[in-house]
């Protein structure tokens, strides 16, 4: 067992909307903060549009409790911009991601249980 | 590579980046601008998108980057804890040391908040103005209003509005057990709606309380009302008998700073016998009132003042009798605020500045403790260094650390404060009636705070300025190598600056301590060793309109009454006698044969009038001639005595014994039978004025002290004189019973208050500099072990080893002193209003500073340089 997979998820739950976004668009790949920002966008429909400085702040956090570090491995150099970093969803992220979403699962199935959602959200 | 554009969206987006820390922008700065770049790209797709683009980033920058700053902040303090805990020693150390730093500022700043930079507890009071009517020819101060100038004023006035009269008095109030002398206010009905001043309970004055004839009301304040009502509130509507009239209590007023005395009782102007009197009201030459009102909105002082100039011309055009134009009148305004305030602004200020002083030499020692624990701190912060963290960033963890300890010193700074409170309250009620206004409110808090920040931000970054630019330094080093050269100088630098700035602290307090003594030990020209005094104002009404007779039978019969107790050695009445707090009544006269010249300010003196045994009972000295004796009766011919002072004055060389003056125009004559020696009459630091005495019993006074000179501690005699005046008339009040060596003290306690907060101020320096210099040079000896153990190896004896380590010590110090002296030479001129007998530049004071301070230096470096002489060479030799 790895000293990661011992850490305690609870106490960075629940998480922000915008955070909990930025884990979702890093849980199926890699990506720079530009990418980060459209995937967002992308998956929320325009609803959540990160700015720049929001964004990193968000990072800075996900790099400093251990959820997201840096990836080392870039992509051609006619492909790229020097000045992008490439972030990497950890296993301890992917954890914590995870977690939030069952929280999240749990508060709908409460909220139809109650009556206030009755369809199913096509995704 | 991506080059730098610089664009002007490029620019303006990198300045938004340094709200951020600079760490945070080191980290992800360049990776920000691109991302912006390409929302730039992006957004010209889309009409107005490049606005909310550049909405949606601003936002988030002052969203985000605070919340960077306080995050960093918590990182910081939660290590700076962590150092704060694993060092006790040295946090408790600094935190002490800090604490008297702060606290001394902090509680001299609170007086200056509650005395000068409150507004007034009067409404507007911004806006009050006094008025003062001054002669300056005619040898008095102010002149006061009489009731036809007020009125004047008040009806020609365009730049003033409710002008308001007071004058003070002191009363018998009768009906609430013995007579009372009370202190009454005599005010004009609009006095409280001007100061805007509402009753605790009941009413002010209204109008028709100031018409002749109105019904007598009284308004308590209230302290008096406490004190001998013990707060009841059922007392009003309660009559009582003032001035052979019956007055009733309509109003008490709530506790408040009063101006311009501190009164019991408030009356109206019609209930007061000498104000509502018609030949007073009618005599234009009857000044007897103090005068102030409010600017009206929109107008200047300089305006007023302008006005108040035409005005006086105007008076003395059209009243030429009432305005002697050889006295040169004038009328002045000025603000309420500073005439409460200016008696005491030079003192607070001076001693602001040395406790300014004193956190300066507090934040030189701290950065000097702080500098020498550098040196073992600098492994940690290489490794830190070469662990990532940047310069800034460890500055910032640096001063964030240093401003946590000179918070906490603030904190017990501010209970050091809260602590002296009332000896600071006490102290300031001496220069200004606004002392009660003292307290710690937010003002000071926020001081507190802001000194504490700028303390913990000064000494720690300090330090930093001797560091070495290449933090990795210390791990290629070693931890045991001696300090770099930037370093030792910076802290000779601090040892320097603190000698220099004790040795300006001492000699200001050293001058100060100096005319305290000179004040301590002069002679005041009399002998206050067992004189008790009591004022006794005679009723006007059954001894006053001419009663004369009454007047000297009633002192006849008291003195004899007094004489004849046990203990007493002799008793005399007087109009006045020394450091009694009244001011002395200044009389014009002619000497007869001499003239004045026409134009020139006429001849004054101080009026004394006493009974034969004054000298003998308060001390004076008969200089030649004679004292008075009971043989200069009403029936002779009025003799006068003068002080030494006013015979050197008037007559030189030549004798005054026999010569003669008038003060009424020649209509009566006094011939001069003696001369005194010189007492001071006023204050203790101010020069004698010219002095003539009268006698009672040919210049009967209603109002006199009685002066008693006992054997024992005349204390023990007051209630048996107090019935001896009561013997002879029961409603007679006794007031003001003091002893002369009370008064005395009383005149030496702000002199001496101030010389000992500047003392304990110096002290402090002084200790805190020796420790300073004791840490820096111990830390010069462990750095120097090797050195040291080479010498002794060599050849070097104990002594020179010593002698090395002390002249290191004392060149600081010498070079330290010089400084001082050329700061104390140009800072001690500031203290010049507040010396007695010791001028601003006294040798004897900055040698005596001088030889202290290199006392204690040496005796600093003393311990550091013996130990020195013990090392063994071939231990040090070994030391790393």
């Amino acid at each position: 067992m790895t000293v990661i997979e011992k850490r305690s998820v609870e106490p960075l739950l629940p998480m922000t909307p915008a955070m909990f976004h930025v884990l979702l668009a890093l849980a199926d790949g890699d990506k720079h903060g530009y990418a980060i920002m459209k995937e967002v966008t992308r998956l929320t429909d325009g609803a959540v549009s990160l700015s720049a400085g929001t964004l990193y702040g968000i990072l800075r956090r996900l790099e400093s409790e251990g959820l997201v570090v840096e990836n080392d491995e870039r992509p051609a150099p006619e492909l790229d911009d020097e000045r992008r970093r490439y972030y990497h969803l950890t296993e301890f992220g992917r954890r914590v991601a995870r977690a939030e979403a069952e929280r999240l699962e749990d508060m709908v199935t409460l909220a139809r249980s109650k009556k206030l959602m009755v369809k199913v959200r096509p995704v | 590579m991506s080059p730098q554009r610089n664009t002007f969206a490029d620019r303006a987006f990198r300045f938004l980046l340094r709200f951020f820390p600079s760490e945070f922008r080191g980290d992800y700065g360049k990776e920000m601008e691109q991302v912006f770049e390409a929302q730039r790209r992006e957004a010209r797709k889309d009409k107005g998108g490049a606005m909310r683009l550049w909405w949606e980033t601003i936002a988030g920058i002052f969203t985000t980057a605070p919340r960077e700053h306080v995050e960093m902040f918590r990182q910081d303090g939660g290590y700076a804890l962590r150092m704060m805990r694993k060092n006790i020693g040295f946090t408790v150390l600094v935190i002490s040391i800090l604490a008297l730093g702060i606290g001394a500022n902090t509680a001299i700043f609170s007086v200056i908040n509650g005395v000068l930079l409150r507004p007034l507890p009067y409404a507007d009071g911004n806006r009050l103005m006094t008025l003062d009517q001054t002669a300056p020819h005619s040898g008095q101060g102010s002149q006061r209003f009489s009731v036809h100038e007020i009125d004047d004023i008040r009806a020609q006035s365009q730049t003033l509005e409710s002008l308001v009269e007071y004058h003070n008095m002191q009363f018998d109030l009768l009906g609430v057990g013995d007579p009372q002398r009370i202190n009454t206010g005599v005010v004009s009905a609009n006095f409280f709606d001007v100061l805007g001043v509402r009753p605790l309970y009941g009413r002010t004055f209204v109008p028709d309380d100031d018409k002749p004839g109105a019904p007598a009301v009284l308004v308590f304040s209230y302290d008096y009302w406490m004190k001998v009502y013990g707060g009841d509130p059922k007392i009003l509507g309660t009559t009582y008998r003032m001035n052979d009239k019956m007055h009733t209590l309509v109003g008490i007023l709530p506790a408040m700073p009063q101006y311009p005395d501190e009164n019991d009782v408030y009356m109206s102007v019609s209930a007061c016998p000498f104000r509502s009197n018609p030949n007073f009201i009618a005599n234009r030459q009857a000044r007897m009132m103090t005068v102030f009102g409010r600017l009206r909105k929109g107008r200047t002082i300089e305006q007023a003042q302008s006005e108040l100039t035409t005005l006086e011309s105007r008076f003395q055009k059209s009243y030429p009798d009432d305005y002697p134009a050889e006295l040169d009148w004038t009328l002045e305004a000025g603000l309420l605020r500073t005439q409460l305030t200016e008696r005491a602004r030079p003192t607070f200020m001076i001693l602001l500045g040395t406790a300014g002083l004193v956190l300066l030499i507090v934040c030189a020692n701290v950065a000097n403790l702080v500098l020498s624990r550098q040196l073992r701190r600098g492994r940690e912060m290489a490794v830190r260094s070469a662990l990532g963290a940047s310069r800034a960033r460890l500055l910032r963890q640096v001063v964030t650390e240093s401003t946590m300890l000179a918070l906490a010193g603030g904190v017990i700074g501010l209970l050091i404060a809260w602590g002296a409170m009332q000896i600071l309250v006490d102290f300031a009620a001496r220069f200004t009636p606004r002392a009660p206004e003292i307290s710690l409110d937010s003002n000071v808090l926020l001081y507190c705070l802001g000194i504490s920040v700028f303390a913990g931000i000064l000494f720690g970054s300090i330090p930093q300025l001797g560091s070495n630019s290449n933090l990795a330094t210390p791990l290629k080093e070693g931890a045991a190598q001696g300090a770099a050269g930037s370093r030792e100088r910076l802290r000779s630098a601090l040892v320097v600056a603190q000698v220099a700035l004790s040795f300006a602290l001492l000699a200001g307090a050293g001058l100060m301590l100096r005319s305290f003594y000179k004040l301590v030990t002069l002679d005041p020209g009399y002998k206050s060793e067992n004189v008790v005094s009591m004022l006794i104002q005679l009723n006007f009404t059954r001894y006053g309109g001419g009663q004369i007779g009454k007047v000297r039978s009633f002192h006849d019969r008291l003195l004899e009454r007094v004489k004849e107790n046990p203990g007493v050695i002799s008793a005399a009445l007087a109009l006045t006698f020394p450091l009694n707090d009244r001011a002395p009544r200044a009389i014009g006269f002619q000497i007869e044969g001499k003239p004045n010249t026409t134009g020139q300010p006429q001849p004054t003196f101080d009026l004394q009038s006493v009974t034969p045994e004054y000298f003998e009972t308060v001390g004076i000295p008969l200089v030649r001639g004679r004292f008075f004796s009971y043989g200069d009766g009403p029936d002779k011919p009025d003799a006068a005595i003068v002080n030494l002072a006013m015979a050197r004055h008037y007559w030189g060389n030549d004798d005054p014994i026999g010569r003669r003056l008038t003060t009424d125009g020649g209509k009566s004559w006094e011939t001069i039978v003696g001369i005194v020696g010189d007492e001071k009459q006023v204050a203790l630091d101010k020069p004698s004025a010219d002095e003539l005495y009268v006698t009672q019993a040919q210049n009967p006074t209603g109002e006199t002290s009685l002066l008693v000179r006992t054997q024992q501690n005349p204390m023990t005699l007051t209630k048996k004189l107090a019935d001896d005046v009561h013997a002879i008339d029961p409603e007679q009040p006794v007031a003001r019973i003091r002893t002369l060596e009370q008064l005395r003290q009383k005149s030496l306690a702000s002199p001496r208050l101030t010389s000992y907060l500047l003392g304990l101020f110096a002290l402090l320096a002084l200790v805190i500099t020796a420790a300073g210099i004791a840490g820096v040079m111990g830390l010069f000896v462990n750095q120097r072990i090797k050195e040291i153990g080479i010498r002794m190896a060599l050849g070097a004896s104990g002594g020179s080893v010593m002698w090395l380590i002390l002249k290191k010590g004392l060149l600081r110090v010498g070079i330290g002193l010089v400084i001082g002296l050329l700061g104390a030479l140009a800072g001690t001129r500031l203290l010049a209003t507040l010396l007695f007998g010791v001028e601003p530049y006294d040798p004897i004071t900055l040698a005596s500073v001088t030889v202290l301070l290199l006392a204690v230096a040496a005796l600093a470096c003393y311990g550091p340089s013996r130990r020195a002489t013990t090392v063994d060479p071939l231990t040090a030799l070994r030391s790393e």
